[in-house]
């Protein structure tokens, strides 16, 4: 038996920090022993440990599938559906894990996801003998169709004007890669990424240099 | 035992082996805490007596084509040591084993039903009986003498105290006592005063309620829009319309219950509902429902908070029979916009109040039989009787999933309770708990002290915190009970 000063209750059992809210409790030497009003049961599994398990396995696969493609000949006639098929599951399979893991912070999701699929569609054009598809029309088109999936978010969802900023830099920043692609002379066709470029610099909001300023110190802070 | 005797599932059972799932296996504890060590091996004995006289606790659940049905059984039940977390699944489709449980841990006894075989009331009156029994085996209890004490006349006297006519009554406690029909089917409605004494409500939340909805579904053959919003703001008369809230948290790593049990002078309770003009329960209900707006970190448009209440029935319509026997009233709040941020204040007396006039119109033994009397006639159409058992669960978990999302929270008492001597004499306090998907309370009270044992399948507690904290600052003195869930805490005792 102890007491938690936070709540002002008593609290049964041998608890070291109260069950209610955390804090350390003090004990109470009024005669009642250390009695457990019920039996500490050990768990028969733990969901969150299953889960971690079953996603680090499914990540490992995924990892292990890409590697092995660098066994396989690096040629278009090497590439057979079995191959495209494989690879595109696997790649499913990550853009799913990200969304669900990052259901909640759109703006990070978006990032990762163009990120991911801008990787992936690289390395598939390695591995097809580079014809720099990836960057000449993979990665502005996913950009592109990115920049405007954050438009209408911030149009649709409420959100801090802290978030405004954010979001700014995430489209600014959508639209100069493949400018920088295109700088680097990397791709075939220059539309794709002037078009991409040109797209991002719709103004999410109108340019207030002091609360830009101001939600950069706050996340930039040492 | 060539023929044995059997039953149809009553009205209310079928439900709970519909919506049973993995954090929810629809299982209710009974505890006592008595003033010693219990004795595993007199507990046995008492069982065993106690079984005897009540033929019901020896039914098993099988699956017929058209309905599930109870059918005694030869089967022992053996007194276990409490290792399981509470709550834990008693029935398993396919392997039919008793359908209760009796556990000790130290000073406790508890008693864990599965709540399609009895309802709370019916579980105490086992409960009652098996302290009963043991007590005496012990050598407690006027003129007690040991084994000997089961004899004819504290038999007899031990019926005069629970004012309960044994000829009569243990014919209704076998397996084919079903209350609902026997009050229902031929329309008859004897119409008594309710006992406050016996004011007792058992732990089934949304059940009847859903099988009432598909009564309706069935019977008009319209569809509602699930998720709908409330047509009328119940008992707050704002009539505002708000989306129901719905608690949402991390679940516990094996779906076991988190319960934390508040033990506190019953006095200081009553005192403060008396001081607020309204019952007990609806005192416990507004305490609950604030617990959860302070914790919920703003309810946002959500502002609608439903409770389902299950009333037990006999008070109405005298029933001996511990099968179920209640119905399920809804009850629910909006609070104002500005209220919807946990900051603001709300004067909880007003709160109950409120709760208790929309509750008390929907517990009139008129209201009561009309919804009743459409249920059971449901039962008896040819139509849906003849619908197969596993379309019938299939139906009964859609209905049941649409129910649950209109609800945010249950509540249960089984109110004061008196246990026949010589349990009442060294039984110091009683716990009510169930399994639950969503928060619930279940309180009970005995020689002076009120349990409320709230349980829930998160982590977190920080609505009971809020109850705690609402408590205390009314001058109440509150003990916490909680049971340890994450492998954080059970490794704190080497667990």
């Amino acid at each position: 038996m102890s007491s938690c000063r936070a709540c002002e209750a008593r609290i049964e059992g041998s608890w070291t920090h109260c069950p209610l809210c955390g804090t350390e409790l003090e004990p109470l030497t009024d005669g009642t022993g250390p009695a457990e009003p019920f039996p500490a049961v050990a768990l028969r599994y733990s969901g969150r440990r299953v889960l971690r398990v079953l996603l680090l396995v499914s990540v490992g696969m995924v990892l292990a599938s890409f590697a092995l493609q660098l066994l396989l000949p690096h040629t278009e006639t090497g590439w057979g559906w079995l191959r495209a098929s494989w690879l595109g599951l696997a790649t499913t399979w990550l853009l799913v894990l990200i969304a669900l893991r990052e259901r909640r912070n759109l703006a990070r999701a978006t990032a990762y996801l163009v990120v991911l699929v801008g990787l992936v569609s690289a390395y598939w054009d390695y591995l097809t003998g580079w014809h720099a598809w990836s960057v000449t029309y993979t990665v502005p088109i996913v950009c592109g169709s990115s920049i405007i999936a954050v438009l209408v978010l911030v149009r649709v969802l409420r959100m801090e004007s802290g978030d405004h900023v954010l979001y700014a830099a995430l489209t600014t920043a959508l639209g100069l890669v493949p400018l920088l692609f295109l700088v680097l002379g990397w791709v075939t066709t220059p539309l794709p990424s002037l078009l991409c470029a040109a797209r991002a610099r719709a103004p999410i909001t109108p340019p207030r240099g002091r609360e830009v300023l101001r939600e950069l110190s706050r996340r930039l802070h040492l | 035992m060539s023929t044995r005797a059997w039953a149809r599932l009553d009205n209310a059972s079928n439900i709970f082996l519909a919506a049973r799932n993995a954090r929810d296996p629809k299982v209710f504890r009974l505890g006592a805490e008595l003033d010693h060590e219990v004795d595993p091996v007199l507990l046995q004995r008492a069982l065993e007596l106690t079984v005897d006289r009540y033929p019901l606790f020896r039914a098993v659940l099988r699956r017929g084509l058209f309905w599930y049905y109870l059918q005694g059984s030869d089967k022992h039940p053996q007194v276990v040591a409490d290792v399981l977390p509470p709550c834990a699944p008693l029935y398993e489709p396919g392997h039919p084993g008793l359908l209760f449980r009796v556990v000790h841990h130290e000073d406790r006894v508890g008693l864990e039903v599965f709540h399609a075989l009895v309802d709370g009331t019916g579980a105490l009156w086992f409960l009652g009986d098996l302290l009963a029994a043991y007590l005496r085996l012990r050598g407690e209890g006027p003129g007690a003498d040991g084994e000997e004490a089961e004899g004819e006349s504290q038999e007899a006297a031990q019926e005069v105290a629970r004012e309960v006519n044994e000829e009569e009554a243990s014919a209704h406690r076998g397996i084919t006592g079903d209350a609902f029909r026997h009050h229902f089917r031929r329309r008859r409605i004897r119409d008594r005063a309710p006992d406050p004494a016996r004011f007792a409500r058992d732990a089934a939340p949304a059940a009847l309620r859903a099988a009432e909805e598909l009564a309706s579904l069935v019977s008009t053959g319209a569809t509602r829009r699930s998720g709908r919003a409330p047509r009328v703001a119940g008992a707050d008369g704002a009539h505002h319309r708000s989306r129901v809230h719905r608690v949402h948290g991390e679940l516990t790593p094996d779906l076991r219950p988190r319960t934390v049990e508040l033990s506190m002078p019953a006095d200081q309770v009553l005192v403060l509902s008396r001081a607020a003009g309204v019952s007990l329960s609806s005192y416990l209900t507004a305490l609950l429902l604030e617990g959860v707006r302070r914790s919920s970190g703003g309810l946002g448009t959500a502002r609608t908070l439903a409770v389902s209440v299950p009333v037990n029935l006999r008070q109405f319509f005298p029933s001996h029979s511990p099968r179920n026997f209640f119905a399920t009233v809804r009850l629910e709040h909006t609070y104002a916009p500005h209220e919807a941020d946990p900051e603001v204040e709300v004067d909880l007396d007003e709160l109950a109040r409120s709760l208790e006039e929309g509750f008390r119109p929907q517990v009139s033994a008129e209201a009561l039989a009309a919804r009743l009397r459409r249920l059971i006639g449901l039962e008896q159409m040819l139509g849906p009787r003849l619908v197969p058992r596993p379309l019938k669960d299939l139906l009964l978990r859609v209905v049941n999933a649409r129910v649950n999302r209109t609800l945010t929270l249950a509540v249960s008492n089984l109110g004061r309770v008196r246990l026949p001597e010589p349990a009442e004499a060294h039984v110091r306090r009683m716990m009510f708990e169930v399994s639950a998907v969503r928060p619930q309370f279940c309180a009970i009270s005995h020689a002076g002290v009120l349990t409320v044992s709230f349980t829930a399948p998160f982590v977190r507690t920080d609505h009971v915190r809020e109850v705690v904290r609402l408590l205390v600052a009314r001058g109440v003195e509150v003990s916490v009970a909680a049971t340890r869930v994450t492998e954080h805490e059970l490794a704190e005792v080497g667990v």
